[in-house]
């Protein structure tokens, strides 16, 4: 049985090697930060498929004395041939050495067989002064490929791309911070090439990631359509006694009721953001708080908000055209036919009428203050019954969604969600606008989604989310 | 089997419905682990297996299923419509039976009331087909509507099953009635209408209804002389000529027509009741989105990507102490692993400057050099000072450790070395964030060996080294 392919990505200090590892294993978890010395030492990432494993991506320390290791290799040294025994004689010679502990560790997996993944910033000027570093690696004679990461803003790709040639059987570009996830896959291939028998798991695993993320991006609208049809019915209740209702005013009790009703609003809507990042297992993001100083500057039933995330007119028309018409349709059935689709043309008609005339205007929801009944009161708060509500909440979970899903896991700033300046749902075909109007219709009534209802509205949710995605593609 | 189909989809939505707020990450390694030892077994990773499963490991005390529950409350609706039915159906023959001597018990009366049954059994199995509920008030006020989602399309097909188990129950007491009022009783049958109809018209119809049974029991169907003997009107309530015993001879037939018309419809219709129900559950939880979740995570394998590793917390100290210093005026440089390169800045270079490159490509035996005729020179002043270029955004490494610890060594104890980390524009400061790893650099070497310091701006630079001080 062949060894698994184990990558050891190796570098200068401070050329962001963890920033590449956090990316390809997807662990935000990963000590990170413009320090020498972050990653004292080297720290195993295994890709396991049902507990067997495809890869190991191997983050190591820089090299700290790449002159001096080389010195004592060339000392060591009669000819080409005995190059990679003798930098296996330096590390076993030095092991626990203090001076060498960092070249130990990064030369260790190296001399065991793993391929050499070489990074270099390429935000700074090209410099010749890590060609011992690349020496020393070449020595081993294992199959190498050099990446060149962007740390900075500037550019010096080119320079560097032609220099690294000489010393690395390929070279590639990765901005470990910004690279799309094709991107990630397109390397993890290129990875694969390096020896022909690491080709197959490699490619394996390419294949596997990219199902797994068809499968979040399902999941993920189903868990914004579960959260939607929550925050559309919900409703605040409040049973009073006799003593109570004396003692409290009409306006206190919509006051305390409106603010508990929006406390949970947030609440859950906040949780949806955690189930999101989870789900892309994004781990640290809340802890950057950048969603909680978002929320606060943007209300999320302001006036502001609902300029950038509510819908047209023109577009509840036409949703509510479809969701009227569905329910006329299922007049023309009892009738068998015999209306000849009066029922759709006129139920469609009613619906495009209500959803044009009240749909823009985000009506609070009311307080219903019940009959009295045994000494006990009960005052109602809710489901609010603007399902420009729902296009909020839609929109906000998407663009969320969005920025969650091409989020590298090397991203350490904070996570700044900014409003749309356009209500990219307007390119969401007819059939997903419908059901999605029909689902806020159904649970503003409080009426529960049946399953295929609810199978239909993450369907719909999905394609809001692929038009989302165009959308960002097609805005530059 | 109905009842298995119906638990088995109300338990494992149920289970669904608890499993809503697990990570996905989890569901999919659980139920993957239970596919993958299923494969081991040699067994399939049927949706009964998957939760006998996940009550095992629930371990005793998880009893409280939801579609045991449902179950026994349609046993209940079920036994409480076959009461009623068995109740009414005893009152409905005896109605229709009673017989008080003085007129006969209408054939036609009783054939009415069997279409009725009939067209009542065939709307019920109707309604379900269509999806229809006109007892949906009963339902409601049954609290039979949860779990909500999962149960209201079999609703519908419950109800009938419901309906139809009444029926029969209505019927078999029907029959037995008819059989105890057949005993104790003289029952006198006889046909009558208002309608101008013949004798043999109505045996061609009563001969037509007793088709299914006439070969099994001819004696069930009513000749034609029973037929035209056996009509009676009411304006002439007792008919001449007609002997007593003929009245009585109808009842093979009332017999078999309730069995053929009334009860067997309905045996027939309750038994595709229960196929119907076993057949729509099995439909709902195949189509079940968490049926379909379910498969998924157990056919797809589990994908860990090495995301189990945290050391977000592990970072190194970050803090330092010390501060940025001015650059002192001397002529000894040293440009490290490359820095100065093309050019020094204007700041640096001097008439008398003696620049010499250390580290980066110079070889270790070079690096030696340089220490050692610096050695020299620095001996000779009273107040020894050395620069030492660098690269802001190479950070420090241990060669140069290794460097200014030998210098140490070499010169003079009194020597100062002043760090001077350039920008990628040598000209320009280099950021605060790339200065920080030096200062702390510094720090690690012996106290008062060196420290950085930043150059003083170009006499035509907006920049002002007063900020260099809060460094």
């Amino acid at each position: 049985m062949t060894q698994t392919p184990v990558f050891a990505v190796v570098g200068h200090p401070n050329k962001g090697k963890s920033s590449v590892v956090a990316t390809l294993s997807q662990n935000d978890a990963i000590a990170i930060a413009l320090e020498p010395g972050t990653t004292r030492a080297s720290q195993r990432y295994p890709l396991t498929v049902d507990g067997r494993q495809l890869y190991t991506l191997t983050d190591t320390p820089g090299f700290q004395r790449p002159r001096r290791v080389l010195q004592w290799l060339e000392a060591h040294s009669l000819s080409a041939s005995d190059h990679p025994d003798t930098v296996r004689a330096f590390v076993l010679q030095h092991k626990g050495d203090e001076r060498y502990v960092d070249e130990c560790e990064l030369l260790s997996p190296i001399i065991e067989g793993a391929g050499i993944i070489y990074v270099v910033d390429g935000s700074v000027p090209y410099s010749a002064e890590h060609e011992a570093e690349m020496t020393i690696l070449r020595w081993t004679g294992r199959p190498s490929l050099a990446l060149i990461n962007s740390i900075g803003d500037d550019d010096y790709s080119d320079v560097w791309q032609a220099a690294l040639g000489q010393f690395f059987q390929v070279v590639r570009k990765f901005d470990a911070v910004r690279a799309p996830f094709e991107q990630h896959l397109s390397l993890l291939r290129t990875f694969g090439q390096l020896e022909s028998d690491w080709e197959q798991p490699l490619e394996e695993a390419t294949q596997l990631l990219a199902e797994q993320r068809r499968q979040r991006q399902r999941l993920a609208a189903s868990i914004i359509a579960r959260a939607l049809e929550d925050l559309m019915g919900y409703q605040e209740k409040r049973t009073l006694t006799l003593d109570q209702v004396a003692s409290t005013s009409e306006a206190t009790l919509a006051d305390t009721l409106r603010d508990r009703w929006y406390k949970r609003q947030r609440r859950r809507e906040q949780s949806l953001r955690i189930d999101i990042e989870h789900l892309y297992q994004h781990q640290r993001i809340t802890r950057q708080e950048a969603e909680l100083e978002w929320a606060n500057q943007h209300d999320l039933f302001s006036e502001d908000t609902r300029q950038h995330w509510a819908v047209s007119k023109k577009y509840l028309a036409t949703a509510g055209f479809g969701a009227g018409a569905m329910g006329g349709a299922g007049v023309d059935a009892l009738t068998f036919g015999s209306s000849l689709g009066t029922g759709a043309l006129v139920g469609g008609l009613i619906g495009a009428a209500g959803s044009y005339f009240y749909g823009d205007r985000l009506v609070l929801p009311a307080l219903n203050i019940g009959p009295l009944q045994n000494g006990l009161q009960s005052a109602t708060f809710g489901p609010v019954q603007d399902s420009q509500f729902g296009y909020v909440i839609l929109g906000r979970a998407v663009d969320h969604w969005w920025h969650i899903s091409h989020r590298n896991h090397a991203g350490r700033d904070l996570l700044a969600l900014e409003p749309a300046d356009q209500h990219w749902l307007e390119l969401l075909d007819k059939t997903s606008r419908r059901e999605i109007q029909r689902a806020l219709d159904r649970c503003r009534k409080q009426r529960p989604l049946s399953q295929s209802q609810r199978q239909n509205l993450a369907q719909a949710i999905g394609q809001a989310m692929a038009a989302y995605d165009n959308w960002r593609l097609n805005r530059g | 089997m109905s009842q298995n189909t119906l638990r088995l989809l109300l338990d494992v939505d149920s289970r669904f419905q608890r499993d809503r707020d697990q990570s996905p990450a989890f569901l999919h390694r659980r139920d993957r682990r239970f596919a993958l030892d299923c494969e081991q077994q040699g067994v399939s990773p049927t949706p009964e297996r998957w939760l006998d499963h996940m009550r095992r490991l629930s371990g005793p005390g998880n009893e409280a299923q939801t579609g045991r529950k449902v179950q026994q409350q349609w046993q209940r609706i079920n036994s409480g419509f076959a009461i009623a039915g068995a109740l009414f159906g005893v009152l409905t023959m005896a109605g229709l039976l009673f017989y008080d001597g003085g007129q006969r018990i209408n054939i036609t009366v009783f054939l009415a009331f069997v279409v009725l049954q009939l067209l009542l059994a065939l709307a019920t199995t109707a309604q379900a087909l269509m999806g229809w509920q006109p007892w949906r008030w009963l339902a409601k006020r049954l609290s039979l509507h949860a779990p909500e989602s999962t149960l209201a399309p079999l609703q519908p097909t419950l109800m009938a099953r419901a309906g139809h188990t009444g029926g029969v129950a209505f019927a078999l007491s029907g029959l037995l009635t008819l059989f105890v009022l057949l005993v104790i009783q003289d029952l006198a049958f006889g046909w009558s209408t208002t309608l101008d109809t013949a004798a043999a018209s109505y045996h061609r119809l009563v001969h037509a209804i007793a088709t299914p049974w006439s070969l099994l029991w001819p004696a069930a169907v009513p000749s034609l002389e029973l037929v035209e003997a056996t009509r009676f009107f009411r304006a002439a309530p007792t008919s001449q000529g007609v002997a007593p015993e003929q009245w009585g001879n109808w009842w093979p037939f009332v017999v078999m027509l309730w069995v053929t018309w009334v009860m067997l419809p309905r045996l027939l219709l309750l038994a595709f009741s229960h196929w119907f129900t076993a057949h729509k559950a099995r439909l709902q939880l195949h189509g079940h989105p968490g049926m379909q979740a379910l498969l998924y995570r157990m056919e797809t394998p589990t994908l860990d990507t090495g995301n189990q590793h945290n050391d977000a917390d592990d970072l190194p100290d970050v803090r330092t102490q010390a501060t940025t210093g001015d650059l002192c005026d001397t002529p000894h440089m040293i440009c490290w692993a490359g820095a100065g390169e093309p050019e020094l800045p204007r700041q640096l270079t001097r008439r008398d400057s003696q620049i010499r490159k250390a580290g980066g490509r110079a070889s270790l035996a070079e690096d030696d050099h340089v220490l050692t005729t610096l050695a020299k020179d620095l001996a000779r002043e009273h107040s020894p000072a050395v620069i030492l270029v660098t690269r802001s955004w190479e950070p420090p490494t241990g060669e140069l450790h290794d460097f200014l610890e030998q210098a140490r060594e070499h010169w003079p104890a009194e020597t100062r070395v002043m760090i001077v980390p350039l920008a990628n524009d040598a000209n320009q400061r280099p950021k605060n964030l790339l200065i920080q790893p030096w200062l702390r650099f510094t720090e690690r070497l012996p106290e008062g060996f060196a420290s950085v310091a930043l150059l003083p701006p170009p006499p035509d630079s907006p920049y002002q080294v007063a900020g260099a001080s809060t460094l």
